[in-house]
């Protein structure tokens, strides 16, 4: 119980070694994530939040370093990838973009096939996993996949990974390119996944209401390195820390830094709208 | 400049998708809008409201099904002048990928110049231009798959630029880009607009709509709401029930009105409601002092 | 291992050195028009001198394009198993073909002569040539200028009704897409992979299991890539693209004594090779 369930030590990654284009993007990044945690990584493209999360179920090996996932050593040449794989649910961007089947409930139901599942199982995971981002199975598993909206689409894919039963689901940039509407709803999901069914979540973004809103705790990347770690209260609130590393704000810590530049005492790491509207209050109803 | 000829004329266009034979989708349905030179437009509603397909009938990548659209007076039916609505009203696109052509930036950019007939010697002058209007003149000669999300879609600005446009669409131009790329673009647009340029903007981000003159909001291939941002900001309620956000400071401005009847809840941009913050202040320092 | 899913950081096509020689400088129109030459001459010349002599230019164009000559043994290396096929079927099966000279084996249907050696050499030669002469090309052209030389070469054409300007876009296009794909494939393969699909671990033989364990890349890949296209069209059609219209052209080259030269002694080396009688 007391050790993390993902335990990332001294990561490191170069590109293109021993050319003139060699590009280290990872250098020397450790991360620990606990059981039932939702950590937010965000930084600039190219920081290397991307590399370091493929190395998390076993697409990249540690080139130096150690990754630790659920007791797993993905370093180790002989470990079982597969089993990793499925301990991990990798969601990448665009996700919607990989759904192959031509039937909903085939799509999801490829990856517990492929575990060599009987028919009975496969099924009742698919159910599960349709249930859990908000797909009614009787009435969308024969559906084509290709008639679906963008953001119904993304909710297959991410039900594809969850059918596999990970432990760790870990999202590169779950809610790019959605319209509010999907976006909320996916964030809701995401939210219950973590807290309810106590799934830990890793996630990427740059929305950094999404990141308020989510995030237990934020880890900055920039230049392939970890640049600090926090709460979201501990990141949004320092001010020095936001500018060094050019991380956007979230509008509510935005209005709080202009009040406290202009001598309000607030304290700006209330980062949620409902949060910074107390703050406000306490201002003028003196 | 008269403010009452619009560049662009949308007279109850319908228009519908055909799925097959006797089944068709409609998205439009009788919509009638009128962008004026030098506005900034927004048109904002969630995926399947029909404004992408609205934006794309702006300059005749659509036609409609009923209803007739004008540019500067030309019907984009007119297939023969069609080269002068494209020339005229600029569109981007999302993916920043799929709307680059060559295989250096500024053959990309010389694609538009080389479609209507612009001389050699004159393209270099218009690239020059618009390259240095979007802030990359120093990628020129590079290939455009080494450039950030937000870099390219500058390419595809300097793109349009460079066709000398009255007007130009943004279809959510910026929403598969990272909060930098977009803040670039949005730079970029900004500055456009002062200089004179139309802009019509079809995005999910509420701060971006905020910048507008005006807002159009869509629901059911239909105009549901319209105003200025203030004005559309103030119906929360209809907003949420169209599952569209406010911007932040909206919110903020709103649930403090909740709890104190003063302050207003109109605010749309952040710096408003640090001055409706220091008015309150101030009144209430000199309520106590007297 | 840890490069299983790296191709868009591996791929080289189109794949451009400048080192700024005098072969860069060259105008692309007559730089392919040359390259065509020699591999004509290449294609017709099946003498073993004739062939050595092309060796020897070919190198030799490595060290005046300034381009280290790894560059095109690299590109002649996966080649080699292929060059070994052919030269095995030729030496078996066109013995018959290739009669005259002196025979040296001959055991049923099987005949190997003096001609259907220097057959075999000759063509390993050529391939080897051929290799080395694009490389040269491609590295000391961009894939801009190959177009551009292409569609200018091709001009007269337009006069047959062979649509020129379309034929060059589409290759412009395509090159411009190739790193796009490699990286959408390598996604995809990737996003496979996590939900615990595996590729090219079965045995080669079982090719139809094989290709069936493609198909999660392969479907989306085609869907991503309509649905590029579409976009691109899209986009193209905004900018005034109108198939079949006649355009203008942002490039223009000037050939001066250089490009001539170039093309002179593309012919003269041709005319040598064709006429060494060995």
């Amino acid at each position: 119980m007391t050790s993390p369930i993902v335990d990332v030590t001294d990561l490191s990654h170069v590109y293109m070694q021993g050319t003139p284009l060699a590009h280290q993007a990872l250098d020397r990044v450790s991360i620990q994530v606990e059981r039932g945690e939702c950590i937010a990584i965000i930084g600039h493209t190219g920081s290397g939040k991307s590399t370091l999360i493929q190395h998390l179920n076993g697409l990249m090996r540690p080139q130096s370093g150690k990754v630790i996932v659920n007791g797993l050593d993905v370093s180790d040449p002989k470990v079982d990838v597969r089993l990793l794989r499925r301990q991990v649910g990798l969601v990448f961007q665009n996700p919607e973009d990989q759904l192959f089947e031509k039937l909903v409930g085939d799509d999801i139901a490829y990856g517990p096939f492929k575990m060599g599942l009987p028919i009975a199982e496969v099924k009742e995971r698919v159910e599960w996993a349709m249930e859990l981002v908000g797909l009614s199975f009787d009435e969308m598993k024969d559906r084509p996949t290709f008639a679906l909206s963008g953001g119904q689409k993304r909710k297959v894919a991410l039900a594809g990974v969850l059918a596999l039963r990970p432990h760790v689901l870990v999202l590169d940039e779950p809610t790019a390119g959605l319209d509010p509407r999907s976006r909320n709803e996916l964030l809701q999901r995401i939210r219950r996944l973590n807290q309810e069914e106590g799934l830990t979540v890793i996630f990427v973004s740059h929305n950094m209401e999404e990141v308020a809103r989510l995030a237990q705790r934020v880890y900055v990347m920039a230049n392939g390195q970890i640049a600090c770690e926090g709460t979201p209260r501990h990141i949004f609130g320092n001010s020095s820390l936001l500018q060094e590393h050019h991380i956007g704000t979230p509008e509510a810590v935005d209005i709080l830094y202009q009040l406290l530049e202009q001598g309000y005492a607030v304290d700006t790491g209330s980062f949620l709208p409902e949060e910074a509207a107390a703050e406000i209050l306490n201002l003028i109803k003196r | 400049m008269t403010a009452d000829h619009p560049i662009i004329r949308v007279e109850n266009v319908s228009f519908s998708y055909k799925v097959n034979q006797d089944q068709q989708i409609p998205v439009l349905q009788n919509v009638s809008l009128d962008v004026y030179p030098g506005e900034y437009l927004a048109i904002i509603g969630h995926n399947g409201s029909g404004k992408s397909t609205l934006s794309k009938h702006l300059n005749g990548i659509l036609t409609p099904k009923t209803g007739d659209v004008y540019v500067n007076q030309i019907n984009t039916r007119d297939r023969e002048r069609i080269y002068e609505v494209r020339s005229q009203v600029g569109m981007v696109f999302q993916h920043p990928d799929n709307q680059i052509v060559a295989t250096i930036v500024e053959d990309d950019v010389a694609f538009g110049l080389e479609n209507i007939g612009i001389a050699a010697h004159e393209m270099r002058e218009r690239i020059d231009a618009s390259l240095e209007a979007v802030g990359m003149s120093a990628f020129r000669h590079r290939p455009p798959h080494h450039l950030s999300g937000g870099q390219k879609q500058r390419i595809a600005i300097a793109g349009i630029l460079a066709m000398r446009p009255q007007c130009i669409v943004l279809d959510e131009a910026t929403s598969m880009l990272d909060s930098y790329g977009r803040q670039d673009i949005l730079a970029v647009i900004r500055k456009l607009h002062r200089e004179g340029m139309t802009i019509v903007t079809v995005t999910h981000h509420m701060s971006e709509v905020a910048e507008a003159d005006r807002v159009v909001v869509m629901e059911a291939g239909q105009i549901v709401l319209q105003g200025t941002p203030r004005e559309v900001f103030a119906h929360q309620q209809r907003l949420r029930e169209l599952h569209l956000d406010v911007p932040d400071a909206s919110r903020i401005a709103a649930l403090v009105h909740q709890e104190w009847e003063p302050f207003s809840p109109n605010l749309i941009v952040n710096e408003e409601v640090v001055e409706e913050v220091n008015r309150h202040v101030i009144k209430q320092a000199e309520a106590s002092g007297t | 291992m840890s490069a299983e899913f790296e191709l868009s950081r591996n791929i080289t096509i189109g794949q451009y050195l400048p080192t700024d020689s005098v072969v860069h400088r060259l105008d692309p129109r007559f730089k392919l028009a040359a390259f065509v030459i020699m591999i004509l001459a290449i294609a017709i010349c099946g003498t073993y001198v004739g062939n050595l002599f092309a060796l020897a230019i070919c190198i030799a164009m490595f060290w005046v394009s300034k381009i280290p000559l790894h560059y095109g043994l690299s590109g002649v290396k996966p080649a080699i198993p292929f060059i070994i096929i052919l030269a095995t079927l030729q030496l078996l099966f066109y013995g018959e073909i290739a009669r005259g000279g002196t025979v040296y084996f001959q055991y049923g249907f099987v005949t190997i002569s003096s001609e259907s050696v220097r057959l075999v050499l000759v063509s390993a030669m050529r391939f080897v040539e051929v290799i080395f002469l694009s490389s040269v090309l491609t590295l000391s052209t961009s894939t801009t200028e190959l177009t551009h030389g292409m569609e200018r070469l091709l001009g007269p054409l337009q006069k047959v009704k062979f649509p020129v300007h379309a034929f060059a876009l589409i290759i412009t296009i395509a090159i411009r897409f190739v790193p796009t794909f490699a990286m959408e494939m390598e996604k995809m393969m990737k996003a496979q992979a996590s939900r615990g699909a595996d590729f090219g671990t079965g045995e080669w033989w079982r090719i139809i299991r094989r290709t069936k364990d493609m198909l999660p890349i392969i479907i989306p890949l085609f869907n991503v890539a309509l649905a590029r296209a579409e976009d691109l069209i899209l986009a193209m059609e905004a900018r005034c693209y109108m198939p079949g219209a006649s355009r203008t052209q942002y490039t223009h080259y000037k050939a001066n004594g250089k490009d001539y030269a170039a093309l002179i002694i593309s012919i003269f080396i041709s005319v040598i090779m064709l006429y060494i009688p060995w």
